[in-house]
């Protein structure tokens, strides 16, 4: 009895033996992980093409939020990307294949939003479309050391800044501060000592602005008055009390739409009726219809990396018909122009690639590189041959109205400030 | 789906025959379990050869849930304290991990504080630093019972946000802080490529291993408190606290502890998180986080390790097999093409909110019930056990 046992324990513990060796060998051999490098193979028309790109396609990602706390400007950044894909497609493409979007929604939850990006960065060329600063930076190591796929971020802080692959379209919001504070002191709404109020989120964006307040500050012998609150915060009455108490004779808000109403509302109710200005995220369409509309429209002013989607400008009103054509039943938000820029500009970097017969994601970053002076037509011409700069110092003014579509009209032109000019970044 | 279910502790049943020498060697060696065990162990071994990094990153993730989620479950499952904190100590656990193994850098603008220690000490600090926050909190977690520490805990997260937004020096604040990678026996786990066996291997799939190891080392001790003396003791706090002190179990000083320990299990699963994310942002140690952990114990079985582990595979790889499989499901559209239906995103949670619905509805004492028949009347024939708890 013993005897068997122990034959039939050897001869088991053999067969294990023998299965995991066969496991073990028989790994390398069918994995499909063994030999990848396809890097640089050649089509038939002697362009080099890299990961993701197909004979037909030229995928590219769009990491997006869509049930998250962006989920609005997620919606209409990806609602124009698609548009702009379907443009792409009906004229024939880029170098003889089709744009495909692969889009994941993340949500903005950070695991989510890493895990998207791995999935989809062996499928794709490149990415159209990053929400969220915070993932952006925490694949930034990876997207440079080996991915190298072209990325472009709808963040505009300046922490973004430097990478060659990771690149912002427009001012990032140090600058746009700075602009949004010259224009008030060019029309006069403030004097050199005068105390300005500065509301903003805790986070990169509105510490990104802060940078940009206070340094526009110091040049024009300002004082800033600061308050920091969350995103959830939603009242600012206790914001408006304490900045009236401080005698401040305007507020910059870089924060959400709901905070800029709230500010505007109360300090208007208050008989405080100075003047506020808000970054390009600090409005959305939809405030106008609250009860702060009235005060939005007369105290309110939006500095922009771009012209408004209201704008009679042909590339804005053309956006504004096909966009409205395809998604009838969805709002006009500034979030179309950001998407449809965003997409305009990698398809320009597809193209100069194209013709440098050289598609591979080096090839892609390089095109983008010797894009000086791109007009995309809406307004403001970007020069991309820097990395450690945005890509304009121009900002757009805007002022709240509730007859313009998408709720906000010029009221003046990209206009790149004196400061703006002169800020260094990553002091 | 169906290898990730039973993500248990793969050896845990043969050994612990063939320890108590119950049914004797040969007996666990003719059972099927034994070779299904033995199987998923090779299974579980030979994935990183196999799978790109978009599996073996969510079986990561699922795994640093899994050494969470036993922790969570020694707390309350095992001792019946809630904690809604556990987010908390795994954000200690990373940050104290980035902290020391970091060199100083200037990243940003922000100038952050590193202390360069090697690799493996700062994995063995960072869970003791995260140990020692859950000591600071013991005074509170040694008095309080039930809901009322739950609440208490809540404060944890609260402050942790706080901290870890502000304390810019030493969290890098809004945009987080990279992680550095660990180095040990030798090996760098980061994404410099080995060949192995032909096969490149990059952060994922050294880490995979890492992790497994990790687990195993986790899930074992776990069950060794569990099924020890303290484990009866906790069980006794759980089940009756005035029975337990009469009995001469120190109540007070048990729940400190074992808030302590979880505090722990955190920690470590906060160090490996951070190895995978290979960057800490602070958006993530947040309420949902720490909701997540009470929904994989819950949803897994409440206080056994194989619970905490089932939980945490269910919850942390569903919505990603959902999200990244729903634009096959029907009635979703995809995002952006204006078509009507419902969004891939939306409609994974859904079905996530259904799973995790039916689940608690269907099977009340969680995942770790469910077994497989043909498995379960060749064992109750065989090797009669007494219930598992």
């Amino acid at each position: 009895m013993k005897a068997r046992t122990v034959r039939k324990n050897s001869r088991a513990r053999a067969a294990v033996l023998a299965t995991a060796l066969a496991l073990t060998l028989g790994v390398t051999g069918c994995s499909s992980k063994a030999g990848t490098g396809s890097e640089g193979k050649e089509d038939e028309k002697g362009v080099r093409v890299g990961d993701g790109i197909t004979d037909k396609t030229i995928p590219l990602g769009a990491l997006t939020d869509l049930t998250g706390v962006y989920a609005s400007l997620g919606k209409s950044i990806t609602q124009a990307q698609q548009l702009w894909a379907k443009e792409v497609n009906a004229a024939g493409g880029i170098c003889g294949r089709k744009v495909e979007l692969v889009v994941r929604d993340h949500g903005y939850d950070p695991q989510k939003a890493v895990s998207a990006y791995t999935e989809l960065e062996p499928k794709v060329a490149g990415f159209v479309q990053f929400i969220g600063s915070p993932f952006v930076a925490a694949v930034k190591q990876r997207v440079d050391g080996q991915d190298k796929g072209l990325v472009l971020p709808q963040a505009w802080s300046a922490s973004l800044l430097g990478s060659p692959s990771i690149r912002t379209i427009g001012t990032t919001y140090d600058i746009e501060t700075i602009n949004a504070i010259d224009f008030l002191l060019t029309q006069k709404k403030i004097t050199k000592g005068d105390r300005i109020g500065h509301v903003y989120f805790e986070g990169d964006y509105g510490e990104n602005a802060l940078q940009g307040s206070k340094y526009a500050a110091e040049k024009a012998g300002l004082t800033i008055v600061e308050q920091k609150i969350k995103p959830t915060d939603n009242d600012m009455s206790a914001q408006v009390a304490a900045l009236k108490q401080a005698g401040v004779k305007a507020i910059v808000v870089s924060a959400g739409p709901r905070q800029a109403a709230s500010l505007v509302g109360v300090a208007a109710a208050g008989r405080f009726g100075v003047p506020v200005i808000g970054n390009n995220s600090a409005f959305a369409p939809q405030i106008l219809a609250t009860p702060a509309g009235p005060a939005l429209m007369k105290n309110y002013h939006v500095a922009s990396p771009s012209l408004p989607i209201g704008s009679p400008e042909p590339g804005p009103a053309k956006l504004a018909k096909d966009y409205a054509a395809a998604y009838p039943k969805d709002d006009l938000d500034n979030g179309v122009v950001a998407g449809y820029s965003a997409g305009k500009v990698y398809g320009e970097a597809l193209t100069k690639a194209c013709a440098d017969k050289n598609l591979t994601r080096e090839g892609i970053g390089k095109a983008l590189l010797t894009m000086k002076s791109y007009e995309n037509g809406f307004g403001i011409t970007h020069d991309f041959s820097d990395p450690k700069a945005p890509s304009t110092r121009q900002s757009v003014i805007m002022q709240p109205d509730s007859k313009t579509p998408g709720g906000l009209k010029v009221v003046q032109e990209p206009t790149a400030s004196k400061a703006a000019e002169e800020f260094t970044f990553g002091e | 789906m169906s290898d990730t279910d039973q993500r248990t502790p793969p050896v845990a049943p043969p050994a612990e025959e063939a320890k108590s020498g119950r049914p004797g060697r040969s007996a666990a060696l003719r059972t099927p379990r034994t070779y299904a065990w033995a199987a998923f162990a090779i299974l579980l071994l030979a994935l990183p050869f196999y799978l790109d990094r978009f599996w073996l990153q969510a079986g990561l993730f699922a795994m640093a849930a899994a050494i969470a989620a036993i922790g969570l479950n020694l707390l309350t499952g095992a001792t019946g304290q809630l904690s809604m904190g556990h987010a908390f100590f795994l954000a200690v656990g990373a940050y104290s991990y980035c902290v020391l193994a970091a060199d100083p850098v200037t990243e940003n603008g922000h100038t952050l504080t590193g202390f360069g220690l090697p690799g493996w000490i700062a994995v063995v600090l960072a869970v003791g630093i995260s140990g020692i926050a859950g000591g600071l909190f013991s005074p509170i977690a040694g008095r309080l019972r039930g809901a009322y520490l739950g609440i208490a805990t809540l404060a944890l997260i609260f402050i942790g946000q706080h901290v870890l937004f502000n304390a810019s020096n030493l969290t890098g604040g809004f945009n987080g802080r990279s992680v550095p990678p660990l180095s040990l026996f030798g090996i760098t786990f980061d994404d410099s490529q080995t060949l192995v066996g032909g096969i490149p291997f990059e952060s994922a799939e050294k880490l995979w291993y890492v992790a497994l190891a990790a687990l195993l080392f986790c899930a074992f001790f776990a069950r060794g408190v569990l099924r020890g003396r303290p484990g009866r003791a906790m069980n006794a706090i759980r089940d009756h606290r005035i029975a337990a002190g009469v009995m001469g179990v120190p109540v007070a000083r048990y729940r400190a502890s074992v808030f302590v320990l979880s505090s722990m299990y955190a920690g470590g699963a906060g160090v490996l998180l951070a190895l995978v994310f290979q960057r800490t942002v602070p958006e993530y140690f947040g309420m949902i986080l720490s909701l997540e952990f009470l929904a994989m114990i819950v949803i897994g079985g409440l206080g056994s390790v194989r619970g905490a582990v089932i939980g945490a595979a269910f919850v942390s790889l569903l919505p990603q097999l959902l999200t990244r499989y729903s634009e096959s499901l029907p009635l979703v559209t995809a995002p952006g093409t204006g078509a009507g239906g419902i969004a891939p995103g939306e409609a994974s949670r859904y079905l996530y909110g259904a799973a995790v619905v039916a689940v608690v509805l269907f099977l009340p004492g969680g995942l770790s019930r469910l077994r497989f028949p043909n498995l379960r009347s060749i064992r109750s024939t065989r090797t009669p056990r007494k219930g598992s708890k």
